[in-house]
This record gives structure tokens, C-alpha cells and sequence, in this order.
């Protein structure tokens, strides 16, 4: 018989949850609640006496200060009330450390039909509030019919006895597992078969692996062991190790790139090859502070004798299109687990986000599965919860609104570790697994989830069919296992680790099978979230929180000790061989046998054709658009724009300091409130040595050209490491490309050859722009077809597609963090310098975007001339002699001095006559060009000398003061006053946008 | 002189002991992390130590209200070892989710000396989210507290959810007589944030951001003092240390303020 507790806050208690929820209903739907309370649910499906009822509600689920709890409905007034809870196999955080608390405080050990389940119930009260807006703010406000289920009850249908009921969303798949073996007769079959079960089989690669069954002596091996035709899941194996995202078949595809304009037709084998591992093997023959690259979970590089670094970035956009939550926390929480499994695995130090979505305000006829407002809210809580729960500090971010997401958000999670240089006398970064090491998996247990990722997204839900195919990341679980794989690693207990993502155990065990060559796996000591899996399915689950392990035989007593005491379970699931193969049995049945070697086999390239057409043959040109008079509002309303505006909601809602490392934060200045070009770490708390993290994404240039979009973000990354004072020789990068799909279709992607000759461009700037400024790739990863299909008002359906979007990032170290310095002005009287040429390059800026025009003149990077002016500006911040300094970016001049005023919240006056330009005679062009390589710095009057010294030969002029006077004051190339408002107006325009969030 | 023992709680989603420790370590004091599991079977014993601390995270995901089900975990596995290090003249010091553990164990307010009574309670952010801000403290000079003897007012990072202090006017009033509310949140200038948002973060009842028990030897607080380990951590330390060159002077990198909290507990020890 289960039991349902009811608990709500004290009446007299403000309710913020419910509040927030009462302010959203009316901001995002105009739908006036006078209150919204909050009463959560606890259902305890479990064999407990009166007395332990009692118990567990007093002293776990009640807090007698603050809340009211009963096992009858919570007598709470309401006009409407609305119940939303998980559906079955979601996970459910707060049922499992519920079920711990119980446990523990009662003695008992749940068994394994016992369980306990969290929901909340809404009280609603409202005059004239209607069942359709309640319905509304169910299904697009507080539940997300993906993950969760509702019911609504109005005042009069409202039982005050029985309440909403006893829902136990508890899975019951009444399955025995099966393995099934499939027909190879030909190829039409097996596709057939493989569309069918979702087996996602690219077509050419269904001829090679029908031959690989069909050889004889294949099939005898096999026979010996009980099999003949391929098994589901050893198809399912092979559909995971060549699935694009574990294989890169785009990235290592062959590219026929025909430029129409020079009507020059040349073949590009393998970008990932010639673009990104060639020039990083290059500069780490001359880096010797590159550690370990392009092999393992994430990139390495040396942070100071004693310690390396780890970093390495990925995207979860489709969940996360699905359901923003979810698919956010999802994501951090996954990536994560990439640091944890590099080399011998390293300490989580930071994170990062970056968002792309549609405009928040959008009020068009395209119907998104959720608004991008609904969709943005949603990742934020994602990776806020993710991160803080984690204890790893989110000090860095962007967010980025364009239409073109609209189709699918992105979502970029990036994460930092450090790891001591030695473990036990042997390198962290190395790692390696002998024949006989054992096959440990820790962490959380397997379900339904992930599986075949979204494609479930259309099935039907049955009552107790699990809803796992969006998945919620459980930071709480991962933390422990974090703890706990530190503590082994120091005792020198793990061979080899490496973490459970996408792909599950098919891609952790057969990536690490390949070291030993060879590995045999009993599946059905894979533990188990619920009964009734098929053996495929437990292999290629993607449940989350997993890491895969290799220990010493030796070492098991040691490592499973360590994991109770963490509260970690982790489970021998079978052993490493060097017989080459991949051997699954189930209950001693062999259900999958194959030669590791076949994956390296003579897999087709995947091929594409790319057509470039240079930007003022596609019709782009400058706009007609003559010099503006109001450059006070025109400043204002560019501060105001939602790509340039303050996002402080977002930044305070996320810990940037825990582990007490930080050093440059990501606000900064007298209000502390405007962004840091970079953030700055201290990850070894008694060394004075510094990690500087930065990020960049353009994606509006790849309007004009992709490759431009590429240089501009990397220089723009740069730019903020040297900023705060990072040392340019250190800098290592991460590329995360996202694309649309290039794979050209006449009738569903009939730009796609555009789309493949802009990511050859991209992957060649990257190339020339990481050479020239020696930046190796510590890591990186590529997501494709990042477009969707929209429903529209007529029943039509619209494919959107987004940017060519690359994300770089890009950290270095800092050899005395006491040096470090922030962007705010600091100082009335302080000389203002400008860095770098402004020229003619407004193509793609915010400001022809304001105005609603592209324009042609995209910023080009020019790194012999800009690399001395950094270099420049690194040895004068070395000297002490800059007391702020401040890339130009996204918005141009005019935006970034404002920013560095509000910074210091003092006043300027700059004359724009004195900027050095080139080819360039506006105001309103100098004020919003775009130009890259560009800085704003300010120093102490006395060290005009020694400081223009430093920058003899190079682009830099003196071109104001800081004042002590509270007006922000711009002269016109004709010596005019142009602008001349309190640099606190301009603080007020771009707080304004986001201020009530 | 003998090693002053501070045990640093770990383990279970908390997430503050590296840099506690740490900062227990540059006040003189050997610092141990220790799991919670140790400490229950035994393998640790809290006899060892003089010092026990509390650390900040968020202990089983916090899921049931902040550091509830450490409380219980601890009451249950540990209910009497607790009370007579206690007792036994010890310090034990609270921080964010750990003293949000110590207010539903019942160790604050602790008043009559009855340690397992909850009558205060931290609950959610009137403003609806978990917020990371530096706030400005102002420590009351007459509390009996241990760990701020000796300070009037300090800068320090607040990075929680759940940190409205709550309770009856009646309780509150009674804090305040007995001088048991050690920081409150106030304003730049050192008045009292009277409630005023980001000043006073989550609409904490009197401001109050810290209270100790009877003896003052018991101190629990939502900011995080051990985020407050090195100058740099300090929001505004590049435009102070500008400030300093204008005027010939040098910017202090020696022992911030935030971590004479842990060199009063260290010093207290050590003397007694």
C-alpha cells in the first residue's frame, strides 16, 4: 500500500518558487494569478509501518520551522491546482536521496519492487483564471510531456479525500531479454532491418560488413561459439563505432571543393586530418608544454611542474531542443566525465556554457517544441544545477540569439581538470590495460536511457513504458564517484579509465578493449535500474554518470573498499583479453563475437561536394546607409541589443568560486557588474600561478564567409586571454564546430554544397589562423545537422537552419596571478590608448545588423601584425604599467569604451580623430567597425613614456582621458562633440533588457 | 606546542573541504579531510580532533531542504559522539550547507544547552534563485562567538539557494539579547542592508547571515570565509591594488580577513 505525504510552506511563509511562477504566467502568457503555491509530493511505494511513516515525515521530509506535511491532501487554497510529475524511468534525483535518507534513519534496505517518487502539486488561485489557461501553464510552463505527466483539478472536481491519487510512475517492461540474430542475405535487407530498428547503418558501409559475416573463416569462428548470422547487438556495436559522432566521418570525409568564381575544382581529403592533426602534432615538436593531444578524452597540457591541466569541450544540442532541462544538465554533467577519464583522471576545476537560440521576444507563426524564452530559461537551470551541485565552479560564458536556431539551440559545455604530473612515479596523462586487468563499470546503473537518442522521441507513452530518452543528469551521484575515482587514482589502483557516454558501454568497453586488444564481458553483471532489458539494449544504453575502469586483479579488494566507503557501486562486468575480440556473452551465452580489427577495415569515406561562391558573387554587397546625427540613442539602443546586453541573471545564478581558485571573476568593476574579457583561476591553491579560461562565437560573419567567422573568433579568444594578462606562448585552443548538413540534397538540403565549402573554409582558418599564432588543439569536437523542421501557421513545415557556428576556447597560464589585471577604467586623469587599426569592416557587424543589413567587409585577421601588438601588450602588463585594458569586440569601439567607463564608473573623453584607421573616414564606422586585433587600454599618466616605447612601430594611439566627471564624451573625426551622456544612462540601456530576470 | 586538529567533512555531494582545509592549514592548524563514512564506521575518531567543521555543498543534492539529510545521517550514526565533542570544549564551525546541517541537527541555537532542537530554519531565496555575490558583514563585537573575536566588518562571497534565515519573532528576539546573531548583512558602508536586495541576498530575517550558540563555541554562516583564502579572491583587488601604486603603497598578499575566522578558531584552541 503506498503512502503520500504532502508538504508545503508555513501560510505566512513567502513561497519564491511559486511566485516565480506567478510572475512568468504573466510575462510570458499575460495570464494575471493572484498567488501560486507549491506542495511537494512524496509517494513512498513501500512496505513501512505507521510509526516509520511517522518517523521519516517528522524528522526527514518535515522542516518544523518552516513546513506543514500530512499523508491526507494539504488542505491549500486554490482555484485551480495542477500536479506534475516524472514519467516512468525518468530519473528522479530526489526519489533515490530520499530513498538513502529512509533507509539510513529507519535501519531498513528497500527491496526491489520498493521505491520512492517526488512530484509537486500547484496551487492556483486566480478570479476568471480558465481551464485553458491552466492547461497552458502546465504544458508550456511546468512540465515538459517528454519527462513528465499532469493532471489538472479545478476548485469544484477537487476530491479533498483522495487528492490527485496514487501515481506510481514505476517501470514495468514484462520482457525476457532477448537476443536476435539478423539476415544478411542481401544488402536491401539489412538495410531494411537497420532502418526498421533504428540501427542508423550508414548504406555504404552495409556491403562491408555483410562480407566481414560472410567470410568462411568468420563464420567458423563463430559457429564454434554458438553464432552464425550478426546478433542486434553486435550490429548495434558497429553502428556505434561508426556513427559520425564517434567517428567523424565528416570531418575525415573527402570534400570536392570547387570554387565557382576561380572555377578551380580541387579534392580536400580529410579536414580533421590536414586542418587539425597535422598542425597540432607540428606545434607540440614545439611546445613542450603540450602534454598529451588527439588521443584520449581530452586534451593535456602542462600547468606548472607538478601539474597538468585538462580540457575539453562538446555540445548537447538535441537533447536539449527537446527538453532544455534536461538535455542542459544532461550535458555539463557529461562533460565532465571527460576530464574524470583522461589519463589516469583529473579533478573537475571549471566549467563554461555558451547558448545559441531564437530571440527570446519571438512572437512569428513558427512553432518550436519550445519557445526559445521556455528553451533558454530551461538550459540555464540545466547547467546552474549541474555545475553548483557538482561544486565546480561555471565562471565563463556566452549566449548568443539568432533566428537560425530556432530549428535546434545549441548548447556548449566545456570543462577544465588538473591532475598531478605523477602518479605513483608514473605519468598522470599515460594509461594502459594488460590481457587479465578487469572490466570495472562504477557509478550509476543502467536503464532504457539515451537509447538510440531521440529517434524514441516519437514513440507513444504507454503508463509505465520509461520516458529515458531525454535524460536527466544526476550531479549528486557523479560528485561521489568524482571523490571517490580521485582517491583510487592517488593509490595508484586505476590502469585505465575512460568515461560512459554516448554509445554506453558499446563505445567505453570497445574503445578500451582496442589497448589490450581484446576483452570478454558477462552483460548480465551489468547492474540494473529495472528488470527486462535486451542484452543490445544494456550495451549501447547511454545512462548517465558511468565510468569505465581497468584494474589489476590485485587491486580489486582495494578499489571496491574505497567505493563503498564513497557510496559508489561499482561492478566487475568482465575481463581485458589480447584474443582481438570483442566477446559478450549473457548468462554464459555467447552473444556477440567479433575481431576488433573490423572497424579499422576499409570503411567507405564519406564524400561531399562543396561549391564556394565568394560573398560578392552571392549578391552581398554594403549597405547605402549615410552617417547617423543621434550617436547618443544610436549608442543606447546597440548597448540595448540582446547580443550585446548585460546577461547578469544568468552569471549570478551559477557558482563561479567555489574551490576558493578565483581570481579574475566574470564580472568586474566598482558595481561588479560588468563582463571580464576572461576569468582567471588559481588551481593550486598555494601556488600563485594562474589558469586563464576565454571564449568566442561569431557565427553572424559566416553570413559573409565562414572563414572570416573562424579567424575573427580565434583572434577574439586570444584577445581576451591577453587581457587580463595571460601569456600568449601558452595559449592552447578548443575547436567546437557546429554545422548544418552539408550532405547536398536536391530536394532537402539543396544549399548543402554552400554549407560543405563554408566548414572547408572554417577548418582552414582555423588551420592558418592556430599556426600562425601557434595555438595547438588540445581538443575539440564537431557537431552536424543543426538545422530543424518547424511547423508554421497553415500546417506547413519550414526547415531552419543555423549559422555555421564555431565556439573556440582558449586558455593559458599565468606565471603570477598578483599581475593579473581587469578591463574596468580605474583611475580620473588616466590615459586611454587605442591598440590595433580600425578599418572599413562592418560587414556582419552589430550594427549593420541593427539597421537589418549584412554588408560585404568582414573583418580579417591579419596575425603578423597583430601578434606584436599582444605580445606588446603581455610584456607591458608584465611591467605593471597597464591599469586596464579591454579587447574591442562584438558592437565595436563605440560599445567597449562605454563598457570600460561603466567598468570604473568614471567618466571619458576620447576623440576619434586620434584612433589610428585605415581607409576609414565616419564616425559611426569607427565607432562600430568590427575590426579584430583591437584593445582599449588605460595606464597611469607617468608611464606615457615607457609605455608608447613599448608600442613604438606598432598600431597605438593615445586617444583620451578617464575623467572624474560622470559624462562619457566622444569628439567626431571634425573635432565635434558626438556623444556626451552619464556613463551611468548608458549602464541603465544596457542593463535594461534582461533587468526583471 | 601541539598541532591544532581541524577535521574537514567530506564526501556525500559536499564540496568545500579542499580549500576549508586549506584555509585551516594557513592558520596554523592540520587539516584532514575526512568522509562521513569514516567517521561513522570508526575508522576516524572524532576524539582526535578540536575543531570539526561543517564544510559547504550540497550534501545528498540537497534535495529535501538544504543539509537535512546530513542532519539526520549524523543524528542517527553519531547523535552522541557529537554532543560530548561538544562538551568537551571543542569548536565546531558551519558553513553555507553546514550550517545548514548544523541548524537541523539542532547544534544552533542551542539554547539551554538543548542541542537537538531545530527552531531556526534556512530556507529559499526570496529571490528565487541560487545567487554568488560578495556581500559586506558587520560582526556584532558583544556575541560571545570565538571565531570572530577581534572583527567589526568584513567582505565575503554568499553562493547558495537556501540561505533566508528564519524563525519566530520570538526566537529571533531572543537571539539577539543573548547576542547569539554574529554577522549580519549590510550595507558598503557598514549599516545594516535593512532587508534592501543584493545587500542582504535571500531576505534573511534581520539581516542575519551567521549565528553561534550560548557559548560561542559552536558558529555557523551562509558566506563562505574559505572562499576568501588568497587577495585575488576579492571582487574589487585589481582596482585596489591600483589604488595603492597611486599612492606609493603596496597591495597587501598576505593573510586576507577572511581567514582570520579560521585563525581565531586555531589561536582559541591553542590558548585553551
Amino acid at each position: 500500500m503506498p503512502n503520500r505525504l504532502e508538504i508545503t510552506l508555513k501560510s505566512d511563509l513567502f513561497d519564491a518558487e511559486g511566485e516565480g511562477i506567478r510572475q512568468k504566467a504573466t510575462h510570458y502568457f499575460g495570464i494575471d494569478i493572484s498567488s501560486v503555491r507549491t506542495v511537494h509530493v512524496i509517494t513512498i511505494d513501500a512496505n513501512l509501518s505507521d510509526d516509520q511513516l511517522k518517523k521519516i515525515q517528522t524528522e526527514v521530509f518535515t522542516n518544523p520551522v518552516t513546513q506543514i506535511s500530512s499523508f491526507e491532501p494539504l488542505p491549500v487554497e486554490f482555484d485551480w491546482t495542477i500536479w506534475v510529475g516524472y514519467r516512468p524511468g525518468v530519473k528522479d534525483n530526489p526519489g533515490s536521496t530520499a530513498v538513502e535518507a529512509v533507509e539510513d534513519i529507519l535501519g531498513v534496505n528497500f527491496g526491489h519492487e520498493e521505491s520512492v517518487y517526488t512530484s509537486k502539486r500547484f496551487c492556483l488561485k486566480g478570479k476568471g483564471l480558465t481551464a485553458d489557461d491552466t492547461d497552458k501553464i502546465a504544458g508550456e510552463l511546468l512540465a515538459n510531456n517528454i519527462i513528465q505527466q499532469w493532471k489538472i483539478f479545478s476548485k469544484d472536481d477537487w476530491d479533498p479525500e483522495t487528492g490527485i491519487g496514487f501515481i506510481i510512475p514505476k517501470v514495468k517492461l514484462n520482457h525476457i531479454p532477448t537476443v536476435t540474430t539478423i539476415p544478411i542475405d542481401s544488402d536491401s535487407t539489412l538495410k531494411q532491418i537497420s532502418d526498421e530498428r533504428n540501427l542508423a547503418l550508414n548504406p555504404n558501409d552495409i556491403p562491408i560488413i555483410r562480407k566481414y559475416f560472410l567470410e568462411e573463416n568468420v563464420q567458423a569462428a563463430r559457429a564454434k561459439v554458438g553464432l552464425s548470422d550478426p546478433t542486434d547487438i553486435e550490429l548495434e556495436y558497429i553502428s556505434q563505432a561508426r556513427s559520425d559522432h564517434c567517428n567523424h566521418n565528416t570531418f575525415r570525409g573527402l570534400f570536392s571543393y570547387h570554387d565557382l568564381a576561380a572555377d578551380n575544382l580541387e579534392l580536400v581529403d580529410n579536414l580533421f586530418k590536414t586542418c587539425i592533426e597535422t598542425p597540432t602534432l607540428t606545434l607540440k615538436e614545439r611546445k613542450s608544454w603540450v602534454v598529451s593531444v588527439l588521443w584520449d578524452n581530452a586534451g593535456v597540457g602542462r600547468f606548472d611542474q607538478d601539474h597538468h591541466y585538462v580540457i575539453t569541450g562538446e555540445t548537447h544540442n538535441s537533447p536539449s531542443n527537446m527538453e532544455a532541462y534536461g538535455g542542459a544538465i544532461t550535458g555539463i554533467v557529461g562533460i565532465y566525465r571527460d576530464p574524470m577519464g583522461t589519463g589516469k583522471g583529473s579533478k573537475l576545476i571549471m566549467g563554461s556554457y555558451g547558448y545559441c537560440v531564437g530571440h527570446r521576444d519571438y512572437k512569428g507563426n513558427l512553432k518550436p517544441r519550445l519557445h526559445p524564452r521556455r528553451l533558454l530559461d530551461g538550459v540555464i537551470e540545466g547547467v546552474r544545477d549541474g555545475g553548483n551541485k557538482s561544486g565546480i565552479p561555471t565562471p565563463f560564458g556566452q549566449v548568443f540569439f539568432h533566428h537560425g536556431y530556432m530549428g535546434k539551440c545549441l548548447v556548449f559545455v566545456t570543462a577544465l581538470g588538473i591532475m598531478p604530473a605523477m602518479v605513483k612515479d608514473e605519468p598522470s596523462e599515460q594509461k594502459d590495460i594488460s590481457p587479465g586487468d578487469l572490466v570495472i563499470m562504477c557509478g550509476g546503473r543502467v536503464g532504457k536511457d539515451g537509447i538510440h537518442g531521440v529517434t524514441a522521441a516519437s514513440e507513444t507513452f504507454s503508463e509505465h513504458t520509461p520516458a529515458g530518452h531525454v535524460q536527466i543528469g544526476d550531479p549528486y551521484t557523479q560528485k561521489k564517484m568524482h571523490d571517490f575515482l580521485l582517491e583510487v587514482r592517488d593509490e595508484g589502483l586505476i590502469a585505465f579509465i575512460t568515461d560512459n557516454g554516448g554509445g554506453g558501454l558499446s563505445s567505453s568497453v570497445g574503445e578500451s578493449a582496442m589497448f589490450s586488444n581484446g576483452c570478454d564481458i558477462q552483460l548480465e553483471k551489468v547492474p540494473l535500474k529495472y528488470e527486462g532489458l535486451d542484452q543490445w539494449e544494456i550495451w549501447i544504453s547511454e545512462s548517465q554518470e558511468r565510468m569505465t575502469v581497468a584494474v589489476r586483479p590485485e587491486d580489486l579488494k582495494r578499489f571496491l573498499e574505497l567505493s563503498k566507503k564513497h557510496a559508489v557501486e561499482s561492478t566487475v562486468i568482465g575481463i581485458f583479453t589480447d584474443t582481438g575480440k570483442l566477446h559478450i556473452s549473457y548468462n554464459n551465452k555467447t552473444c556477440a563475437y567479433i575481431d576488433l580489427d573490423l572497424l579499422s577495415s576499409g570503411f567507405p569515406q564519406w564524400k561531399f561536394d562543396a561549391h564556394w561562391q565568394p560573398p560578392d558573387k552571392r549578391g552581398l554587397f554594403e549597405p547605402v546607409l549615410r552617417e547617423p546625427v543621434d550617436y547618443e540613442i544610436l549608442l543606447k539602443d546597440i548597448l540595448a541589443r540582446p547580443n550585446i546586453c548585460s546577461k547578469e541573471w544568468i552569471t549570478r545564478q551559477y557558482d563561479h568560486e567555489v574551490q576558493g581558485t578565483s581570481v579574475i571573476k566574470p564580472l568586474v568593476g566598482t558595481g561588479r557588474d560588468v563582463n571580464s574579457d576572461a576569468v582567471v583561476l588559481r588551481p593550486v591553491l598555494d601556488s600563485n600561478k594562474g589558469l586563464a579560461f576565454s571564449q568566442s562565437l561569431l557565427p553572424t560573419y559566416s553570413l559573409i564567409d565562414a572563414y572570416h567567422m573562424t579567424s575573427c573568433t580565434i583572434d577574439e579568444a586570444v584577445r581576451r586571454l591577453i587581457a587580463v594578462g595571460a601569456n600568449f606562448e601558452y595559449i592552447g585552443g578548443v575547436d567546437n564546430f557546429c554545422w548544418p548538413n552539408i550532405q547536398y540534397d536536391s530536394e532537402n538540403n539543396p544549399d548543402g554544397r554552400f554549407k560543405a565549402a563554408q566548414l572547408v573554409r572554417s577548418c582552414r582558418a582555423l588551420r592558418d589562423i592556430c599556426l600562425a599564432y601557434e595555438i595547438p588543439l588540445l581538443s575539440g569536437k564537431d557537431s552536424m545537422y543543426v538545422d530543424g523542421y518547424l511547423p508554421g501557421r497553415y500546417g506547413e513545415t519550414h526547415k531552419v537552419s543555423a549559422l555555421a557556428t564555431l565556439q573556440f576556447s582558449a586558455t593559458s597560464v599565468i606565471d603570477d596571478i598578483t599581475k593579473c589585471i581587469t578591463m574596468d577604467s580605474k583611475m580620473p586623469g588616466d590615459l586611454i590608448y587605442v591598440l590595433g587599426t580600425t578599418g572599413n569592416e562592418l560587414g556582419g557587424s552589430e550594427y549593420y545588423e541593427h539597421f537589418g543589413y549584412t554588408g560585404l567587409n568582414v573583418p580579417r585577421v591579419k596575425p603578423d601584425q597583430f601578434a606584436p601588438v599582444y605580445k606588446s601588450l603581455g610584456y607591458a602588463v608584465g611591467r605593471e604599467i597597464v591599469a586596464s585594458a579591454h579587447g574591442i569586440y562584438r558592437g565595436g569601439m563605440g560599445v567597449h569604451l562605454a563598457l570600460t567607463a561603466m567598468g570604473g564608473n568614471l567618466g571619458m573623453e576620447v576623440d576619434l580623430a586620434n584612433v589610428p584607421v585605415d581607409n576609414i573616414d565616419r564616425n559611426d564606422k569607427i565607432l562600430f567597425s568590427e575590426s579584430a586585433g583591437r584593445f582599449i587600454v588605460s595606464i597611469d599618466p607617468q608611464h606615457k613614456k615607457l609605455f608608447e616605447n613599448i608600442f613604438k612601430d606598432l598600431p597605438c594611439a593615445c586617444v583620451g582621458k578617464i575623467t572624474g566627471r560622470p559624462d562619457f564624451v566622444v569628439k567626431g573625426i571634425d573635432s565635434k562633440v558626438i556623444i556626451s551622456v552619464s556613463v551611468n544612462s548608458l549602464k541603465t540601456a544596457w542593463k535594461e533588457p534582461f533587468k526583471d530576470l | 606546542m601541539s598541532k591544532v586538529n581541524a577535521l574537514v567533512l567530506a564526501g556525500y555531494g559536499l564540496n568545500c573541504d579542499h580549500e576549508t582545509a586549506y584555509a585551516f592549514e594557513l592558520a596554523g592548524a592540520k587539516a584532514t579531510r575526512v568522509h562521513i563514512n569514516s567517521l561513522i564506521d570508526g575508522d576516524v575518531k572524532l576524539e582526535d580532533f578540536q575543531i570539526m567543521v561543517f564544510v559547504g555543498g550540497f550534501s545528498w543534492g540537497d534535495d529535501h531542504g538544504a543539509g537535512v539529510i546530513q542532519a539526520v545521517r549524523l543524528k542517527t550514526n553519531l547523535g552522541e559522539k557529537l554532543k560530548e565533542f561538544i562538551d568537551n570544549g571543542n569548536l565546531v564551525l558551519g558553513i553555507c550547507n553546514g550550517f545548514q546541517t548544523l541548524v537541523n541537527l539542532g547544534l544552533l541555537p542551542g539554547f539551554n544547552h538543548d542541542y537537538s532542537k531545530r527552531s531556526v530554519a534556512l530556507t529559499f531565496n526570496d529571490c528565487g534563485n541560487f545567487r554568488d555575490d560578495w556581500v559586506t558583514l558587520t560582526v556584532n563585537s558583544a556575541s560571545p562567538c570565538i571565531f570572530t573575536k577581534g572583527m567589526d566588518c568584513l567582505e565575503l562571497p554568499i553562493r547558495h539557494g537556501e540561505g533566508k534565515f528564519y524563525s519566530d519573532e520570538s526566537t529571533i528576539e531572543r537571539l539577539v539579547n543573548t547576542n547569539q546573531v554574529v554577522v549580519q548583512y549590510s550595507m558598503p558602508d557598514g549599516e545594516l542592508a535593512n532587508s534592501a536586495f543584493p545587500y542582504n541576498p535571500n531576505g534573511s530575517a534581520l539581516d542575519i547571515a551567521g549565528i553561534c550558540d550560548p557559548s560561542g563555541r559552536i558558529f555557523g554562516l551562509m558566506p563562505h570565509p574559505e572562499a576568501y583564502n588568497h587577495p585575488t579572491n576579492h571582487p574589487n583587488w585589481t582596482r585596489q591594488k591600483e589604488e595603492l601604486k597611486r599612492q606609493g603603497k603596496v597591495f597587501d598578499m598576505g593573510q586576507t580577513i577572511g581567514l582570520q575566522i579560521f585563525q581565531n578558531a586555531v589561536d582559541f584552541i591553542q590558548n585553551s
